[in-house]
């Protein structure tokens, strides 16, 4: 196991090398220019713009621009082009919202999720089951911004509730608590959104793997023994069922600083998606830099933790 | 207990939504004392001398101050600036004394046949007479000149070294020579380049240049004559600044903090994109601390407005590293403005806050505060939830707001015009008959009433009809789809068998691009298509994303056709969009428009001081350039904003020591003009007293 983990760390990496060195000739080559000004300005002279290239080493080889940028990524000294702020200070800044946002919205998606499937495989196939598999597929299938609008605007033209952000603003709220709740509001919205599609998912998830569950031998004993429906069904049954889960655990590291580009545009949300995309029109190399670097090492990482954790709830997985 | 967590879990987060829902709406018609703003712009740095965007600007007004600003009708005012004074030092330079006397007798009898006399002093310099002129300009210089004998005057010469780097270090050791070379002026253009002026036509000290050049292994350095003068002329403007006014630490503001402003934005690694505005000053000194007196090199009007920019406090920088990233002050900037800045959550807010200490009088609001939204949806939310006070509005919105009680909407010309830009290195284009045919067949009049639904006007030319130097006698082209046939034809293009005219073998089409992300430049395309398809021309619209637009077409001259608009100041110097020089790759002459007498005019507008000639002038360029047709002019659009009715009023300083209290008014320089004198009328507790209050009635 100990080797097994060692040498999947050195391949990981190696695999973020090649991935660094892709991901920078992607973004480099991409045409445009990443001056804070616009193009068609006429107070912009070309010695003003050639003084800003070198300041950002824009005028060297593309070889030696790669080599800035990740030694700078490592020394903490890579700063954006677009407002000259160290990179990494960027996004540590965006970090509380972007986890509160994922935090809150795996939260809603695993109890909701667990819900729905423990109760879809006790009703399973009766009209109940069948009507909760119906929406289920109905909020995959639909686009979570157009479902978001149409929140937006059932709860604009009711009430003048406040939405955009992460918290209101220019109203007085009394207290402390009042204002915790005020971002909890702002923070609850765009979270259910994003967790919309995963109930879908996790529900279904659950509710295959406890049917599975429940053909099993060792669930006919207990059943045989007497106990209680409901002691067999979350005590024996829930358990075992919840192995496929672990799998998904590999994708929330990214997961929980991910950005969801859409939810936040529409919220208004200040979160990790929105810098990355906003670094994106900016041809703000520096930033997308330290993005996919960072977003490649937690996708790796997070697979090999859910291979570990496998091996470790499931003893019949070997690791070599 | 699993159980019980896998059903309370859900119920748990359900109640806590509701619980959020219900406090939110309960307490949301409690306000703050604040102005919020909605905008989709974030500045990336609050630093005047390096940030261009407006969103930066737009935040700028309420921290910095500027020695001069525009007043609400467009013309300039003083600020920190208690007065300002132009004049002109103007050097002639004889070959003997006796002609300097013989000139000086000449000057005072021409004295009494002036009645308009601008000649404030004589002085005299060894072998020079210094005029000093009250008003800048070369009119009367020239006429002074005349005087005398030309040939008993020695002329100036200006020789410009291209020396690619280094140029300081250069001419500094050029001047070590031994003889020192006779240099009377100098300046740099950056570090590429410099021009040193010299006593007569210059011919000894361009050779012991060149020779000089040669000598020190410079294979890439040029030196040649770049204009010879008959006289030095120098504009310089004295500032007396106002003492009353402190930085928002409490240091009072002086002179040293222009002296200081100016050398940042002059410091080559700050990269200041305001630095071409101030190549021009040969000095710029502060003989006390109140007082700041600048000489320019050669006459350039614009160079007073460039005073408009915002000024840093010198003692916070001081002695800093000034490289662009100097990140610290950027975002916690300290300026002398009615508010301070507060913080800043990037994607989120910024927030400033009542400056109780402003020499004007403390605001009556608490803050003010911007919302960076990312899009149109989100901003009109904000502001339908009262989360915004105001609402730049699209225009297609503008009229369910104008019937509303609940909203007050106002409507003013913005500074900017929209155009279709041809390529004339293009053949297809170089007919000024084609050009103007193509105006006469789109419908601009349909344009503004479907695109802007009417909210706009015309353009006329390249100066916006409200700018005071615009000329309002030129009449916009007229849609005549007839007319447009005609010329096409006369210019030689018949119809082809598919309806698409023909000239030499070659069909009338070409491809119209456009930037994504622009639904009005969209919408112009597509208009712009479907007319000149009627009088027998194919045009194809492509579509790129802005920074491709610029670097792949529009940098490099590889366009045929182009929709774009421009946004400017009330500025008449045209010179970059329009002189002749401006039209190499990546420069902003890039429909590559070329006529001497636009030339002529655009360099003489930049040295006239005088209003009614520069308005002249400018009538003149615009008249030109519109016969010439290298734009389709589109129109000039209105901007529009609504805000919440009776959310605000104004309470002004009158001037006189009291206050104006007057609702929320429309002026030249927009509606938000005096939005540092707004006030919530449910919230009077910072206001001043009654009887200083003066109440206009609407």
């Amino acid at each position: 196991m100990i080797t097994f983990i060692i040498r999947r760390l050195l391949i990981t990496v190696v695999l973020v090398f090649f991935i660094s060195i892709i991901s920078f000739f992607i973004i480099t080559l991409t045409p445009g220019s990443p001056y804070p000004w616009g193009e068609l300005n006429p107070k912009i002279s070309e010695s003003v713009k050639e003084n800003f290239r070198k300041q950002f080493h824009l005028d060297e080889p593309i070889w030696n621009q790669y080599w800035f940028n990740m030694r700078g990524l490592f020394t903490g000294e890579l700063r954006s082009i677009k407002d000259g702020r160290p990179v990494l200070e960027r996004i540590t800044e965006r970090l509380p919202a972007t986890l509160a946002l994922n935090l809150c919205a795996m939260t809603i998606a695993l109890s909701f999720g667990l819900l729905v499937g423990i109760y879809s495989a006790k009703v399973s196939g009766q009209w109940q089951d069948t009507a909760l598999s119906t929406v289920a597929f109905g909020f995959l299938a639909i686009p979570e911004f157009w479902v978001a609008y149409l929140l937006i605007i059932g709860l604009t033209a009711g009430f003048a509730v406040p939405l955009m952000g992460t918290v209101s603003h220019g109203i007085l709220f009394p207290n402390a608590l009042a204002a915790s709740l005020d971002w909890l509001w702002h923070l609850a919205l765009p979270a259910t959104m994003l967790a919309l599609g995963s109930i879908a998912v996790q529900s279904r998830y659950v509710r295959a793997s406890m049917l599975e569950t429940l053909r099993e031998d060792y669930i006919r004993t207990a059943q045989a023994k007497g106990l209680s429906p409901e002691k067999v069904l979350y005590h024996h049954a829930l358990r075992n069922s919840l192995r496929p889960l672990i799998t998904g655990i590999g994708s929330l590291l990214p997961a929980l600083i991910g950005g969801a580009v859409i939810i936040e545009t529409i919220f208004a949300y200040p979160g990790i998606g929105r810098l990355g995309y906003q670094a994106v029109l900016e041809r703000d190399y520096p930033t997308l830099v330290a993005l996919n670097f960072i977003t490649a090492m937690l996708v790796l990482i997070g697979n090999l933790l859910a291979d570990v954790l496998y091996a470790v709830v499931d003893p019949r997985v070997r690791l070599e | 207990m699993v159980r019980f967590l896998v059903y309370g879990i859900p119920v748990l987060l359900v109640a806590l939504l509701v619980t959020a829902f219900l406090t939110v709406i309960s307490f949301s018609s409690d306000r703050k004392n604040e102005l919020t703003i909605g905008s989709i712009g974030e500045p990336t740095r609050l630093n005047p001398i390096q940030s261009a965007e407006s969103s930066a600007s737009e935040v700028e007004q309420f921290i910095f101050e500027s020695l001069l600003h525009f007043d609400q009708n467009l013309e300039v005012e003083p600020l920190l600036a208690k007065s300002y004074t132009q004049s002109q030092t103007t050097t002639i330079t004889f070959r003997d004394p006796a002609a300097l006397t013989t000139a000086l007798t000449q000057v005072e009898m021409a004295r009494a046949s002036w009645p308009a006399w601008t000649l404030q002093k004589t002085q005299v310099e060894e072998n020079s007479l210094l005029l000093e002129f009250s008003l800048p300009g070369l009119d009367a210089s020239e006429k002074v000149f005349a005087l005398f004998d030309p040939a008993t005057t020695l002329p100036f010469t200006t020789l410009r070294a291209e020396t690619g780097g280094k140029a300081r270090e250069i001419l500094k050791q050029f001047q070590a020579l031994d003889p020192a070379p006779a240099i009377v002026r100098t300046w740099f253009d950056y570090d590429a380049a410099f021009e040193i002026t010299v006593l007569g036509d210059g011919t000894e000290v361009l050779a012991r240049l060149k020779d000089f050049l040669a000598a020190e292994k410079l294979p890439h350095a040029t030196a040649s004559v770049l204009e010879t003068r008959a006289f030095l002329a120098e504009p310089s403007v004295n500032f007396v600044l106002r003492q009353d006014v402190h930085w928002h630490d409490g240091e009072p503001f002086t002179s040293r903090d222009v002296v200081f402003t100016y050398n940042s934005i002059m410091d080559e690694t700050v990269a200041s994109p305001r630095k071409p505005d101030f190549d021009l000053i040969q000095t710029l000194t502060a003989p006390n601390p109140h007082e700041v007196h600048i000489t320019y090199r050669k006459p350039y009007s614009p160079a007073l407005n460039s005073w408009m920019i915002g000024l840093l406090p010198a003692h916070i920088l001081e002695g800093k590293p000034t490289s662009w990233w100097n990140d610290e002050f950027n975002r916690h900037p300290v300026g002398t403005g009615p508010f301070k800045f507060s913080d800043w959550k990037t994607n989120e807010s910024l927030r400033v806050v009542r400056n109780a200490d402003y020499w004007q009088g403390a605001p009556w609001l608490d803050a003010v505060v911007f919302r960076y939204l990312p899009d149109p949806v989100s901003i009109r939310i904000a502001f339908m939830t009262r989360q915004t006070d105001f609402w730049g509005v699209d225009p297609w919105a503008v009229a369910s707001f104008k019937e509303d009680p609940r909203f007050q909407v106002f409507r003013y010309p913005a500074n900017q015009y929209n155009y279709v830009g041809w390529n004339l290195r293009n053949p297809l284009f170089q007919d000024v008959r084609v050009r103007t045919a193509f105006a006469h067949a789109v419908n601009v009049p349909e344009m503004i009433k479907y695109i802007l639904y009417g909210n706009g006007v015309q353009s006329n030319g390249i100066f916006p009809p409200h700018f005071w130097f615009s000329d309002p006698s030129q009449k916009p082209i007229s849609y005549d789809p007839k007319l447009a046939a005609k010329l096409l034809d006369e210019a030689g293009w018949v119809p082809g068998t598919d309806g698409i005219r023909v000239k030499d073998g070659k069909r009338l089409a070409f491809t119209l691009i456009v930037n994504q992300g622009n639904e009005v430049r969209k919408d112009i395309a597509t208009i712009v298509q479907d007319n000149l398809r009627t009088v027998g021309a194919e045009v194809d619209v492509a579509i790129y994303e802005w920074a491709v637009f610029i670097s792949r077409f529009i940098n490099k001259l590889e366009f045929d056709a182009t929709v774009l608009g421009w946004s400017t100041g009330p500025d008449y110097d045209a010179y970059q969009v329009w002189h002749s020089s401006q039209t190499n790759p990546g420069q902003l002459n890039f429909v590559g428009y070329n006529n001497p007498k636009v030339d002529a005019l655009l360099s003489q507008i930049r040295q006239e001081y005088d209003p009614v000639k520069i308005k002249s002038l400018a009538g003149q360029i615009q008249k030109t350039i519109f016969d010439d047709q290298p734009y389709l002019f589109l129109f000039v659009p209105d901007a529009t904003s609504v805000i919440w009715n009776d959310s605000f009023r104004i309470c002004r300083p009158d001037g006189q020591g009291g206050f104006v209290d007057t609702p929320v008014e429309i002026t030249k320089a927009g509606w938000s003009y005096y939005m540092q004198w707004f006030y919530r009328p449910d919230f009077s507790k910072n206001l001043p007293s009654e009887r200083k209050i003066k109440t206009l009635l609407p």
